[in-house]
């Protein structure tokens, strides 16, 4: 499999810690909404994550239109944990000291 | 209910979704409205925690913004995304990658194709308005148009109780309606007095037209009984003269000297027949308007539902020879009937058409150059073709991705050449104005739209066939063995011969019709005229005939003004005559004294010209016997001078002088003929001159009075500066008597044959934007070949071949071509150029001095478009043809 791109793998681990909505990624990832988006399109079509529309109960009670959310899938957390390896093990061989990776 | 945000939150909150907005119009259809609630479900939560974290967040906005801003390259993304999934979409991103990566390939195509498609447009946009789209008048294919026919004419008028009798008995019409085709009026009143075209109608004229008044109204049925003192303006002289002020309905003004009240204002486009500025009602019940002889009258007629022209004409006949039966004077008299839009087009339908065809043949040739690019890309292309179709890519699939590419570049082609065709529009209605019927009416609409998006279509068709036939036929194995090499193969360049041979005959086509109109026009502006043109000025006076009420004062007015006008610096002479050339004039008929018409048909007629006695050293009309006036013919026996053409028709081997004419001036006038003139060009170099008697303006009884004249003044240095000095002499000596049509009689003269030369412009510019093309082609072609063989010159050179045996080699295999081409384009020409003969003035349709100097232009711009290639083949050096293997 090919390794998901940094961004990618940036975003995907923010939608794994259950930070779930486009703009908080955003602010989870310090990434722009240019790259934050199609990235999340591209993941979506791959099958690793995938888009709700919250309640519209909830939406309603706050009286605002409701927001899309992500979710990450089996394939998606399986993806997330070997590109994740795949990263360290390039740091390793590049010589750079491993540090605390986004813990699952 | 969305109440929760603070206007100013909101405010921020629209900003944003005016970019998602925007950025939408990327995202394909059906993924649109999901992806815009996604944006706007995410604004409007983080509006919302703005607004309550700190109201008016100015920074906290600005970065909202910002981070709007991804949703263009968010929308971008999905439309890519969505080209993945569809295989269109697919060859449709490759196609455009490809010619993103060769911009200047890909621009020189799109600008080939878009001067063709442009011209194209623009020239489709004129025979549309001029030829397909409906008259502006309700239901217009009814509207039939009437001249008044005899034994000698066709296209004469009818007289007002004729027209009255037709209009009572017949069956056919709905509504048969007349006018006056000629005509004037001087208007008076606060500013200067003014000589317009005016016209008098019969009441129903504009109802049987189905016109709308633009203001106002039309005539009403009893403003043609009695006299009725009313007028409609023209859209055009109520902007000009009265500002466009409505007001102006109901008050009076003055016209030829009587006050007339304005009862409405015509629209602004109507057809050339209509170029009339005011319009009165006929009075029917006047005396003038009740003599059976005098024919002033063309109808209108609205044929009622289901009735045929013919038949219509089979009726009108029917009622003639009733009249005829009726009244001796009807004897021979019938109607002429023809489709009015016939009348309204003219004789510039097949001329349109000729035109439309040459500029689709500058299109074919275009596309021939692209077809040719394309190839020769193709060829240098052909590896990547093995590589796709060794990874699988179906030979369907490959054609259909070039044929992807060709649209791409005729659908760009296609946008860039409305605009172009646009452009051409707007000077084409500037520089055309007057030499094509509803030049005004023209523009692009949906019918020029579909053209232009058809034509770019077709285009894309025409020249990506060849380079996706060539790559479907191309085989397989030989691709791969030449993968690296590129190397041409024979059947590709065997295409692009055949393209090369097609563009000069096309051009060869093309240039001879430019040519043989060139040809014509120069005919045309070499007729002599018959007088000498340089340094002369016209002017029209007329005195208003309230005022100037006897022939007295008609000739004091004159003697004063001829007086002041000679006073005026730089003017050498000045005359008058009520026959000036371009300008109109009468006829009226004659017979040799002791030898009167037994019959009406036995009547001779001639043109009629009413002169002063400077007017033939004024206008230099050479005399061929006798004298011109003098002041002694003021008084006395009747005299007259008569044309050069006359005097031979009428005394073949005698002289003219001394005999005596009657002519028919109401009552008969007796002249001896004193002098003959050389003939004058009157109607315009491309008419034969006519017969004309002259007389003199003094003498009592001679000709029809005085009271309008054409100023013929000769003036040594610049004729348009003794404009203003003409006109404060007219209004020295009477300010109601208006000076109009001040105009150099060489620009007379050149605007006379506006009309043919631009259309040898256009053909011209067509034809020489073909000659480029082709010849580009050519060029093309052969440099590219050579670039191929140059390891075969090399190897060539290397055996021992010297480099003016390889130059030689190149030219005849390029001159073989344009030699083949230029045959063929001589046989085309042969039968296209029959089309034109009937625009050409003392030119044959197979000219052999167009079709030589066409044929040997061709082959020098052939050769000249041979030598750099061959030149270069000469270049080949043998040491790296021998190693490039």
């Amino acid at each position: 499999m090919k390794p998901l791109s940094i961004s990618a793998l940036a975003v995907l681990g923010a939608v794994s810690r259950a930070i779930r909505y486009g703009f908080d990624i955003m602010d989870a990832t310090g990434l722009p909404s240019g790259t934050v988006y199609p990235v999340l399109g591209r993941l979506e079509r791959d099958g690793y994550v995938r888009s709700k529309w919250e309640s519209q109960v909830v939406a309603q009670r706050e009286k605002r239109p409701p927001r899309r959310y992500y979710e990450i899938t089996a394939s998606g957390a399986r993806a997330l944990a070997e590109s994740a390896e795949h990263y360290r093990t390039l740091g390793a061989r590049l010589g750079i000291p491993a540090r605390r990776t986004p813990a699952k | 209910m969305r109440d929760d945000l603070s206007r100013d939150a909101r405010a921020v909150y629209d900003r944003c979704m005016r970019i998602v907005r925007a950025a939408g119009v990327l995202v394909p259809d059906r993924r649109r409205d999901e992806w815009t609630r996604e944006w706007s479900g995410e604004l409007w939560y983080r509006a919302l925690l703005l607004d309550r974290a700190r109201p008016n967040d100015r920074h906290g906005e600005r970065r909202l913004m910002i981070r709007t801003v991804g949703a263009i390259p968010h929308a971008a993304w999905t439309l890519t995304d969505e080209m993945r999934i569809d295989p269109m979409l697919q060859d449709l991103k490759y196609a455009m990658r490809g010619l993103v990566k060769r911009p200047a390939f890909a621009a020189l195509i799109v600008a080939t194709l878009a001067l063709g498609i442009g011209a194209n447009t623009a020239m489709f946009s004129i025979v549309n308005s001029v030829l397909f789209r409906p008259l502006p008048y309700e239901r217009p294919t009814e509207l039939v148009y009437m001249y008044g026919a005899f034994r000698q004419g066709s296209q004469a008028m009818v007289s007002p109780p004729d027209y009255l009798d037709y209009r009572e008995r017949n069956s056919v019409f709905s509504s048969l309606a007349a006018r006056t085709v000629f005509g004037t009026a001087v208007i008076t009143g606060s500013t200067e007095p003014e000589r317009v075209a005016s016209s008098i109608a019969s009441a129903n004229f504009f109802t049987t037209l189905g016109v709308k008044p633009y203001r106002g109204r039309v005539f009403l049925p009893e403003e043609e009984q009695g006299d009725h003192a009313v007028a409609i303006l023209s859209y055009g002289l109520w902007q000009r003269r009265y500002g466009g002020d409505v007001r102006i309905i109901g008050k009076t003004i003055p016209i030829d000297g009587r006050p007339h009240t304005v009862i409405g204002i015509m629209p602004p486009v109507l057809d050339r027949t209509m170029d009339v500025q005011i319009w009165r009602p006929i009075p029917f019940r006047t005396n003038e308007m009740s003599v059976r002889r005098f024919h002033f009258l063309r109808l209108v007629g609205r044929l009622k539902p289901g009735v045929t022209i013919a038949q219509a004409q089979r009726h009108m006949d029917g009622i003639a020879r009733d009249l005829a039966a009726q009244y001796p004077e009807n004897e021979s008299w019938r109607l002429n009937l023809v489709p009015y839009r016939d009348v309204v087009i003219g004789g510039v339908g097949p001329v349109l058409l000729v035109l439309l065809g040459a500029v689709g043949v500058v299109l074919l040739i275009a596309c021939g150059n692209v077809a040719s690019l394309l190839l020769a890309r193709a060829s240098a292309r052909s590896g990547e073709m093995a590589v796709r179709t060794a990874l699988g890519a179906g030979r369907s699939r490959l054609v259909r991705q070039l044929l992807t590419e060709s649209l791409l570049l005729g659908v760009a082609a296609g946008v860039a050449g409305l605009v172009l065709g646009h452009y051409l529009l707007v000077v084409v209605r500037a520089v055309g104005d007057g030499m094509l019927p509803r030049l005004a009416e023209v523009d692009i609409d949906g019918t020029v739209l579909a053209f232009t998006f058809g034509v770019s279509l077709l285009t894309s068709l025409v020249f990506g066939a060849a380079p996706a036939l060539h790559a479907a036929r191309t085989d397989l194995a030989a691709m791969m063995k030449s993968l690296g090499k590129s190397s041409a193969t024979r059947s590709g360049v065997s295409t692009r011969d055949v393209l090369v041979v097609a563009q000069v005959a096309l051009s060869v086509v093309l240039l001879v019709g430019a040519g043989l109109l060139v040809r014509s026009l120069w005919r045309l502006q070499d007729v002599k005229t018959g007088f000498d043109p340089s340094g002369l000025v016209a002017a029209s006076v007329s005195l208003p005939p309230t005022k100037y009420t006897n022939r007295d004062a008609e000739v004091r007015f004159w003697d004063q003004f001829f007086e002041r006008v000679r006073a005026i610096p730089g003017v050498e002479s000045v005359a008058a005559t009520t026959l000036f050339p371009l300008r109109g004039g009468g006829d009226t008929y004659f017979y040799i004294d002791g030898r009167p018409p037994a019959t009406d048909a036995d009547k001779m007629n001639a043109t009629v010209s009413s002169v002063t006695e400077d007017y033939f050293t004024t206008m230099r009309i050479p005399l061929v016997a006798g004298r011109v006036f003098n002041t002694s013919d003021r008084t006395g026996a009747g005299v007259m001078i008569v044309s050069d053409a006359l005097a031979r028709r009428l005394f073949p081997g005698a002289s003219a002088l001394g005999k005596r004419l009657v002519v028919d001036f109401g009552k008969p006038f007796v002249g001896e003929i004193v002098g003959v003139v050389g003939d004058v060009r009157i109607y315009g170099q491309a008419n034969d001159a006519p017969e004309v008697m002259y007389f003199a303006s003094r003498q009592p009884n001679a000709g029809w009075g005085v009271g309008f004249g054409n100023l013929a003044t000769r003036v040594r240095g610049d004729p348009e500066a003794v404009a203003s000095q003409l006109r404060a002499a007219v209004r020295a000596l009477d300010p109601d008597v208006p000076l109009s049509a001040i105009q150099s009689v060489e620009s007379i003269l050149y605007d006379s044959v506006a009309a043919p030369r631009f259309r040898t412009q256009l053909l011209v510019g067509f034809a020489g934007v073909a000659l480029i093309l082709a010849v580009v082609g050519l060029y093309g072609m052969l440099a590219y070949s050579v670039t191929q063989r140059s390891r075969e010159m090399g190897i060539r050179m290397a055996l021992g071949a010297r480099p003016t045996a390889v130059f030689r080699m190149v030219i005849r295999q390029g001159m073989a071509l344009v030699v083949v081409g230029i045959v063929l384009g001589v046989a085309g020409a042969f039968g296209a150029t029959r089309l034109l003969a009937a625009q050409l003035f003392a030119v044959k349709a197979t000219d052999p001095i167009v079709f030589g100097s066409v044929a040997i232009t061709l082959a020098v711009a052939g050769l000249a478009a041979c030598i750099v290639p061959a030149r270069r083949a000469t270049k080949a050096d043998p040491i790296a043809a021998l190693r490039m293997d």
